[in-house]
């Protein structure tokens, strides 16, 4: 892969990249440094595949392997697929408070989110990939995906209206806040 | 179909459209707009999830991200050049290599010795190749380094540690750190190994440049007050010179 191709690559994708980071990373200098060590796999690994189309769901599922691959895992993530259907209806409260809170208060509720919702949800809401596609950078089966946006989003309903309530929005640094230098 | 069952796949439906052409979200659209209570609960979900989306679009990604990500690239993707060296060079390269070291052995100038040491370590790894590095600060040296503008004796402004740690190659010569950065002039691939002087302080800061050829490589050693340095490079002597 060229130099320019690479650098249209980049362009293309890592500001989505960095909000999925974000989400899951709950940092901007660890979301960062995410998306920097997904495109440097790319340079390294990634320049192989032959198909262009390919590589906008394989940065993501890059990225989202090294997340896992640099978190712990705690015994909370295993038991979140016991939890009981979201629900699943929207008030037209919730699309005012959604439309009325500013992003930084949004990334917030977004990242209180169990991170197993969290994941296909941020994805969900970037409207780059399918939801086939995101099961498909997730490894999961589709209808994993559609079960994990609906309880998702009802936690994220509940967690905006939290997030409103406790007025948390005015005290978050984000998102002016600069990732950290690497060197 | 029950409406239930029409929320949970029109849950996966963009608010952008996207998906109009799925055939998976026929049915259910279909249902949504015969069912008045499904269609109303529907257009509060895509209003919803259109607001969310308009959020994260709102976000930026830190200033400089862009640009550490190119350079980075560029850092760790320069050493796949090497790997074209055919196995031939290889073993040239390490015959050049031991000869340059035999003889440092009896050279009668210590810090000659070791220069000449050094210079056979570079041109030996050079011909190996297989080359990774990566980092803010490596993409910074390497494009200090591909400016035709910048003369390498003059001095290299740099941070040695902070190279090291943030991803810039590190190799292990004599028992201490040396760094290594690719660059590209005039269409050649050189190779800079940095060791740092305290290291070796045999050979005398501001030591002359020297400068070595074969068949295959050309490199030229020199010193300043802070580091000791080798440049490789496939593309003759001269045009090694002219880095200087």
């Amino acid at each position: 892969m060229s130099s320019e191709v690479f650098t249209q690559l980049v362009d293309a994708y890592y500001t989505p990249l960095y909000r999925f980071a974000l989400s899951l990373a709950k940092s901007p200098a660890d979301a960062g440094d995410l998306v920097q060590q997904t495109f440097f796999i790319w340079a390294t690994k990634g320049h192989g595949l032959r198909e262009a189309a390919k590589a906008k769901s394989w940065l993501f599922t890059t990225l989202y392997r090294e997340f896992l691959h640099g978190r712990r895992r705690d015994s909370r993530a295993t038991s979140l697929e016991d939890l009981p259907p979201g629900e699943a209806d929207v008030a037209a409260e919730d699309v005012d408070r959604a439309t009325r809170m500013d992003a930084s208060a949004v990334v917030v509720a977004l990242q209180t989110v169990d991170e197993v919702f969290r994941a296909p949800l941020t994805l969900f809401y970037l409207e780059d990939l399918s939801y086939a596609e995101i099961a498909d950078a997730l490894g999961v089966p589709i209808g994993t995906v559609m079960s994990r946006l609906s309880r998702g989003k009802a936690q994220l309903r509940a967690a905006l209206a939290q997030e409103e309530t406790a007025g948390k929005s005015k005290v978050v640094p984000f998102p002016g806040a600069q990732g950290r230098k690497r060197s | 179909m029950s409406n239930n069952e029409a929320k949970f796949i029109l849950g996966a439906y963009r608010a952008n459209g996207r998906d109009a052409d799925d055939a998976t979200f026929g049915a259910a659209l279909a249902q949504a707009r015969s069912d008045p209570a499904l269609g109303a609960w529907f257009a509060r979900t895509r209003a919803h999830d259109a607001a969310m989306a308009a959020k994260l679009r709102e976000i930026a990604p830190p200033v400089g991200l862009r640009e550490a990500i190119l350079a980075g690239a560029r850092a760790s993707r320069a050493p796949r050049k090497d790997r074209r060296f055919p196995t031939m060079w290889l073993a040239l390269a390490a015959s050049v290599a031991v000869l340059l070291a035999v003889t440092a052995t009896f050279w009668p100038n210590r810090a000659a010795a070791e220069a000449a040491k050094f210079a056979a370590f570079a041109v030996t790894d050079t011909a190996r190749g297989g080359h990774e590095g990566h980092g803010e600060a490596a993409g910074a040296l390497q494009s200090m380094l591909a400016n035709p503008a910048t003369h390498l004796g003059a001095g290299l402004p740099m941070d040695f540690t902070a190279l090291r740690t943030s991803g810039c190659r590190t190799l292990n010569f004599a028992g201490h750190d040396v760094l290594e950065v690719c660059f590209q002039r005039e269409g050649a691939w050189f190779h800079c190994y940095i060791a740092r002087a305290g290291d070796f302080p045999a050979r005398a800061a501001g030591a002359p440049a020297t400068f070595t050829s074969d068949p295959h490589f050309a490199s030229a050693s020199w010193s300043d007050a802070a580091y000791h340095f080798v440049v490789v490079s496939n593309a003759g002597v001269e045009a090694v010179k002219r880095l200087l």
